[in-house]
């Protein structure tokens, strides 16, 4: 602790401790504690208490209040356990005769305000952060501790309950790892007393009639196994087996989810891992008795597990897929598809009876499309899917969706009722298409699988959220597409495709709906990513009427749409005028009309997104080589830089600076120096030639005066990136010796200029102020004295000075301890006005 | 906002519907607990899965501010609904906190700008009074809640059980804003915001006055007044404010707006004219109230201008950006002043002026001494403890639920609450359920047959009066019927069991037992006219489907045991048989 805040502490304490002061802000207090629990962590030493006697002072005059206000008694509760979490600590406090009146029988446990949530909260995390020596687990357990924790599992509070939970766990895990050193047997009287009567507790808990305690105990286990990986956990999984196991067969407590997710975390144990144990039994048992959507999640645990014996994930497996193969088989004449499952490993009653039903289908099918889509996901699944059939079975589920597909069987018809118009499933089902993209073996149904896509496309019936997933889909078929061509009968699919894509995409660029404009203008930009290279693409784009329509939405009324009109543009410029032979197409669409347009958008858009997304794309030129020869590009970065450099949104300025980064990366790569401009130059200085050529380049580009005036920019983040590039760029220009000790300045009328900058610099990036009428005789077009400049002013410095906080959002503890000093007296209105 | 001022994040669960109302921040942290811990919604399965929809009442921060780390970062899936003018604001908030919380060093775990217009494509945005179909069951309705442009009260209905969460809410019209109202809804739970439950709010006009003194006079002594704002919503009002002012008094002095995300805001105050009071929107007529004649872009070499102005800047707080910049120009001059409009966190510079310190240490090193006037002024549109009486009175909730207010406050409310209204009303904590018992009524067929026999058997049906029924009701396929029990045992394909009850009753009898079997007999055909009563040859008694034996005690030939069994449906008669049994037989039957 400084000295400054233990000067400030006592008065602090005296101030909370005060029942006249108006409450404080909730925040301040726990800024407080989470000061203490600093001060505490690595420090067990009783210093803390002994040298700022007012700590315990503060307990003492809470605990004496006749209705200490809850949150203030919460507090109490909370600094005393952070406080008591050393041994040291610990019995200081005890000598104060501190602890027993706060969280023993005397404490506020009986009493009136216990009834208040925060104060059982305060007394669980205080208890929390106590318990981590022995003395303090015994001192809990002989006050009649355990048996309050028990009961706060059931707390009506949400929080105080799964704190108590928490804490049983870590008092479990800490008991029988403090106080015993060997292997521990199912045998009570082995276990530590504090783990001996947490463990009977579970046991009694599990086998009782309420199940509420059930669960309590079930919530327990689950996150113990969770978090605690040690071998003596073995031994209590051994005592409550059975017990679990009859829970699942005989279910009699409606807590089935619960014992899924308990069976994933004991399966995830380490501890579990020899796959020949009773345990996978069990899982196994679970996998059959629970309905398919409670043993879901459990499945999928299952599937990602790299232990985990194979018929057991065969088993999981079919659980996942048998709602597709009921679909499959719903949708098809009898014998048409094999299905995805083995009927013999299928029993399809319970999924056919929950599909049937307009309840449960939805929620079944979303269920399984997320867990399917997350299988897809992973690198190595250890079981193999079945693409193509899970791909029909996707496309049965988005034609029922829309109506597309009415199947006579009674089945089918059912679900197809039940599925018509659903966008939760749809937009489930086009998440698990796109992901199944990228898998092998779906190619037959391509040409099935664009009809299906391209009905919700063009459906009016589509809703923004599905349209948005379709278009996310195709683009990702497409793509899949692209690698597939080689024969000239695909060619002519994809093109056929394609031409569809595109008139359907044109109407909906025009549709009057933002959102829909604006996912078909990033559809549009994923096409023209993934499929620049390709010629069909190109010739089919540029025929079409997407350009005009794209160029159009710049001036869209949503500045969404515009910015993401102005990154479509900007990519689709790569096709059309940058890329070599690009063709021309008419007079209006030319690269000059196009720049002109963007820089037009950028300099007198009325909002941030479109000029953010300008900027962005004029360093994407620039990197891309697309803006033309040196010269062009200089001219074009200096208009460029002028026309940011006044931006009021900090993000385009950032931009900016990255445009600029880009630029200077790029010209002294030409120049035949290190492509990176963070790459210091070697201990010779480059020759000078190169040196003055850079320099003027960049004068040239009236970049510099835009440097050095983001150094004192109001946003920080722009003034740390303006100081990152000038870094890099002295790098360049002087030896990597010089880099540590700025020049002197001589005395010429550049380096007056020069010094007065230096001393602005030194004041205006904290103050975040640079002189508003330009800068006194600094010319920053002058190559010379941006030399000067960049040998003297010592950016490193004001590289750390910009780095040491970039908010203004005082966070010391000193600041704190004076905000509380401060508002102690303040006018209480101040604290109810929130907005 | 259980007992508090904070995030506002509720969960309803109603008729098997979970909806989850606003989805706010906190702006005091900068870590986990900015958000709320929605882990804590279900432990089991997907969020997309188990919430049935997301309501945000308006755009103030603590009440959207969590949404696109919601949706875009934690996974919720599913639809979204606010007004159309939240629709519009939310994203410039949304835009404008990112823009502050990014700029501190090493912030991870925050929403992009993609991600906040992601979002916003979920969002589907209402009408007021248009009744919206979540989905077959749930519907949701908007009402005018004053407050800030948009912002409106939702009604949640899942057949007949209703809840109504009122958002924030002003009950008396403001400078830009009308009144909240609702009509007569009658819902099973009301859930209001209760920040001001003590309170009985002075006009705002007295409010108002003040701050326009405290302007001009720093104006006409010519110094340069600040106000910290966020992009929306205090900003306009104050605007009109001023504008209406400079316009009367023919000042000269320029104001300005510091950023152009206030332009914005401005265009929507002009683009949803409808959601403004009535003299706004008469005025428009003649002249938009949003377009200012006085009020001009703001420029940063403006700042040291010579002379008195008024700049309205963001951020709100003075902890980043332009409004702080100018603070440090302006601070050391006393004919300056600043007014805070609103609240700010501990650690920002509007925390540590308000609470009265001068001397700031900014980043360590520099000691900024602020001579400058220093206000305070709460503009808040909140409904006062007189409103939120009112608001009541207009609903008639059977249960009011009170959120957004400190628990001293809420409790001296509640009370009031439930000794004017006779209902209950609860105020939970952060985390803690409430549990409403509400009685539903479930539309039941009944079949053709039943309902033949009991008219065929009870009094004429009255359609204003509700009529007993007996039988057996089929839950099946998520219907319910009614059907007689033979019906019921054919379809379900059961076998009928038959439950008897069964009763000994002693009397006193020295004779043999079929003459006591007699006596019974004669007694109970005397009674019991209008009933069957046989005497059958094997000895026994039956009244309707009454049995009654007789057989002598084993241990006193002089006592015999009459044995009455009976079946339900018999029940009363056969309750009625004992306890007449029970009385003995008369002396004059023998």
């Amino acid at each position: 602790m400084t000295r400054e805040c233990s000067v400030l502490l006592p008065g602090v304490c005296a101030a909370l401790a005060d029942p006249r002061q108006p409450g404080l802000d909730d925040t301040c207090l726990e800024k407080l504690l989470d000061w203490f629990r600093s001060l505490t962590w690595f420090d067990p030493t009783v210093e803390l208490v002994q040298n700022n006697p007012c700590l315990t002072e503060l307990l003492s005059s809470v605990l004496a209040l006749p209705e200490p206000s809850p949150s203030i008694l919460s507090f109490a509760l909370q600094l005393a356990g952070i406080l008591a979490s050393s041994e040291n600590r610990f019995q200081h406090l005890q000598q104060e005769k501190l602890l027993g009146r706060l969280f023993g029988q005397a404490g506020p446990r009986g009493r009136t305000v216990w009834e208040d949530a925060s104060v059982r909260s305060g007394w669980v995390k205080g208890v929390h952060s106590m318990v981590h020596h022995q003395p303090a687990l015994h001192f809990l357990c002989s006050e009649g501790g355990m048996d309050v924790i028990f009961a706060l599992q059931g707390d009506p509070s949400l929080f105080v309950a799964s704190a108590a939970s928490q804490l049983l766990v870590h008092m479990l895990t800490f008991s029988v790892e403090s106080e015993t050193s060997k292997p521990l047997s199912t045998k009570d009287c082995e276990w530590p007393a504090c783990a001996q009567m947490i463990k009977r507790h579970i046991e009694d808990s599990l086998q009782s009639s309420s199940a509420s305690r059930i669960e309590q105990s079930l919530k327990l286990l689950t996150s113990l196994f969770g978090s605690c990986y040690a071998a003596w956990t073995e031994a209590l999984w051994l005592d409550i087996a059975k017990q679990i196991e009859s829970f699942l067969v005989e279910e009699t407590v409606q807590a089935q989810h619960m014992l899924a997710n308990l069976l994933l975390n004991v399966a995830r144990s380490p501890v579990f891992c020899d796959t020949e144990g009773s345990f996978w039994a069990l899982v196994t048992s679970a996998l059959e008795h629970l309905t398919p959507v409670q043993a879901g999640p459990l499945a999928v645990g299952l599937l990602r597990l790299c232990k985990c014996p194979q018929d057991v994930r065969i088993q999981a497996l079919t659980v996942l897929l048998q709602p597709m193969d009921c679909i499959l088989r719903a949708a098809s004449q009898p014998l048409e598809y094999a299905g995805l499952l083995d009927e013999s490993v299928s029993d399809p009653v319970t999924v056919e009876s929950l599909l049937s039903s307009k309840a449960s289908c939805a929620a079944l099918l979303c269920q399984t499309l997320a867990h399917l889509e997350k299988l897809l996901s992973l690198k190595h699944l250890r079981v193999d899917l079945p693409h193509l059939s899970l791909l029909r079975s996707l496309m049965t589920i988005l034609q029922f969706c829309n109506g597309f597909l009415s199947p006579t069987s009674p089945l089918g018809s059912t679900i197809s009722r039940n599925l018509i118009n659903c966008s939760r499933v749809q937009k489930s089902a086009l998440d698990v298409l796109a992901a199944l993209s990228e898998k092998k073996g779906c190619d037959t149904l391509l040409g099935s699988l664009f009809d299906v896509l391209l009905a919700y496309l063009e459906s009016p019936n589509t809703s923004p959220t599905v349209l948005k997933k379709a278009f996310q889909a195709t683009s990702k078929w497409l793509v899949h597409l692209q690698e597939l061509s080689c024969s000239s009968s695909q060619c002519q699919q994809t093109e056929k495709i394609l031409e569809d894509v595109f008139v359907v995409l044109q109407k909906r660029l025009c549709s009057p709906c933002w959102e829909v404009r604006d996912s078909s203008l990033e559809f549009l930009t994923a096409m023209v990513k993934g499929l620049r290279d390709q010629d069909e693409f190109r010739q089919c784009l540029l025929s079409s009427e997407v350009q005009r329509l794209t160029e159009n939405l710049l001036e869209d009324p949503e500045s969404y749409v515009r910015a993401s009109a102005v990154t479509a543009v900007g990519h689709l410029a790569c096709i059309a005028y940058f890329a070599p032979g690009s063709p021309v197409v008419g007079n209006h669409f030319n690269k000059e009309n196009t720049v002109a347009k963007l820089q037009e958008i950028l300099s007198t858009d009325s909002e941030g997104f479109p000029r953010r997304a300008v900027i962005s794309i004029f360093t994407k030129w620039l990197r891309e080589g697309c803006t033309g020869q040196l010269e062009d590009t200089e001219q074009f970065v200096s208009r460029v830089i002028q026309t940011v450099e006044h931006d009021l949104d900090w993000e385009v300025r950032l931009g900016g600076l990255e445009l600029i980064e880009a630029f200077c990366s790029q010209t002294i790569g030409q120049r035949g120096l290190s492509e990176c401009p963070y790459a210091p130059a070697s201990s010779a200085a480059p020759a000078p030639t190169h040196q003055q050529e850079l320099l003027q380049v960049f004068c040239r580009a009236k970049l510099w005066g835009f440097l050095f005036r983001s150094l004192c920019d109001c946003d920080k983040p722009v003034g740390q990136r303006a100081c990152d590039i000038l870094i890099g760029l002295r790098g360049n220009f002087y030896p990597m010796s010089t880099l540590e000790n700025p020049q002197e300045i001589e005395d010429s009328p550049a380096g007056r200029g020069i010094a007065w900058l230096q001393r602005t610099l030194r004041q205006g990036s904290l103050a975040q102020n640079f002189p508003t009428d330009g800068g006194d005789g600094v010319d920053f077009q002058d190559p010379e004295s941006m030399m000067i400049a960049l040998g003297a002013i010592d950016l490193l410095e004001l590289h750390d000075e910009l780095n040491k906080s970039s908010d203004h959002v005082e966070e010391s503890p000193q600041s704190l301890l004076q905000d509380i000093l401060a508002t102690v007296g303040t006018i209480e209105e101040n604290e109810v006005d929130c907005y | 906002a259980g007992q508090d001022v904070g995030r506002s994040c509720i969960l309803v669960s109603i008729a098997g519907k979970n909806v989850m109302l606003d989805c706010g921040m906190h702006m005091g942290y900068n870590d986990d607990r900015r958000f709320p811990d929605f882990s804590y919604i279900t432990q089991n399965g997907r969020l997309t899965d188990f919430l049935d929809c997301v309501i945000i009442s308006h755009f103030h921060l603590d009440h959207c501010g969590a949404l696109p780390y919601f949706s875009e970062m934690v996974g919720y899936d599913g639809p979204i609904y606010m007004t159309h003018p939240t629709k519009a604001i939310c994203p410039i908030l949304l835009e404008d906190y990112r823009k502050i919380t990014v700029d501190k060093k090493g912030e991870t775990n925050f929403f992009t700008s993609q991600m906040i217009k992601d979002c916003m494509k979920k969002v589907v945005a209402v009408h007021l009074h248009q009744t919206v179909q979540v989905d077959e069951e749930l519907e949701i309705k908007a009402y005018y809640a004053g407050h800030v442009l948009g912002a409106a009260m939702f009604q949640i209905k899942v057949g007949c059980e209703s809840v109504v969460y009122t958002g924030d809410y002003n009950m008396t019209p403001d400078r830009h804003l009308g009144a909240a109202w609702i009509d007569k809804c009658r819902p099973d739970l009301l859930i209001s915001e209760s920040t001001y439950a003590t309170t009985i709010r002075d006009s705002k006009r007295c409010r108002e006055r003040d701050f326009l003194k405290k302007v001009h006079e720093t104006v006409e002594r010519g110094g340069k007044v600040l106000i910290p704002v966020f992009a929306l919503g205090r900003a306009q009002e104050l605007c009109i404010l001023l504008e209406t002012f400079w316009e009367r008094m023919n000042l000269k002095a320029p104001i300005y707006f510091s950023t152009g995300l206030t332009e914005k805001a401005n265009h929507y105050y002009k683009l949803f004219i409808t959601w403004t009071n009535q003299k706004i929107r008469k005025t428009f007529v003649q002249r938009n109230m949003f377009e200012f004649k006085h009020i001009k872009a703001f420029d940063r070499a403006f700042a040291d201008n010579p002379g008195p102005m008024v700049v309205f800047a963001t951020p709100g707080m003075l902890h980043a950006g332009q409004s702080l910049q100018i603070f440090r120009k302006w601070a050391g001059n006393e004919k300056n002043m600043v007014i805070m409009p609103g609240y700010c966190v501990q650690g920002t510079v509007g925390h540590k002026i308000l609470s009265g310190q001068r001397k700031l240490e900014m980043e360590g090193r520099q000691i900024l001494e602020v001579k400058m006037q220093v206000e305070y002024m709460s503009f808040s549109a909140h409904a006062d403890a007189k409103g939120i009486m009112q608001l009541i009175r207009q609903a008639e909730p059977r249960n009011v639920l009170l959120v957004h207010g400190e628990a001293k406050k809420m409790e001296f409310l509640k009370q009031k609450i439930e000794q004017e209204f006779h209902v209950n009303c609860y105020m939970p904590a952060n985390g803690e359920t409430t549990t409403i018992l509400t009685n539903p009524s479930i539309p039941v067929d009944i079949s053709l047959g039943l309902l033949k026999r009991e008219a065929a058997i009870g009094p004429v049906p009255d359609a204003k009066k509700p009529k007993l029924m007996h039988g057996t009701l089929l839950m099946k396929d998520n219907s319910f019927r009614l059907v007689s029990p033979e019906q019921a045992l054919k379809e379900l394909g059961l076998a009928e069991h038959q439950l008897r009850f069964t009763c000994r009753v002693h009397i006193q009898d020295p004779r043999k037992e079929h003459e006591t079997v007699l006596r019974v007999y004669n007694h109970l055909k005397g009674v019991l006219k209008d009933y069957s009563v046989q005497h059958l040859p094997d000895g026994s008694i039956t009244v309707e489907s009454i049995l009654i034996q007789a057989t002598a005690h084993s241990e006193d030939q002089g006592t015999k045991v009459l044995l009455v069994s009976w079946t339900y449906q018999d029940e009363e008669l056969g309750s009625y048989l004992t306890s007449l049994l029970k009385k003995g037989l008369p002396q004059s039957t023998a």
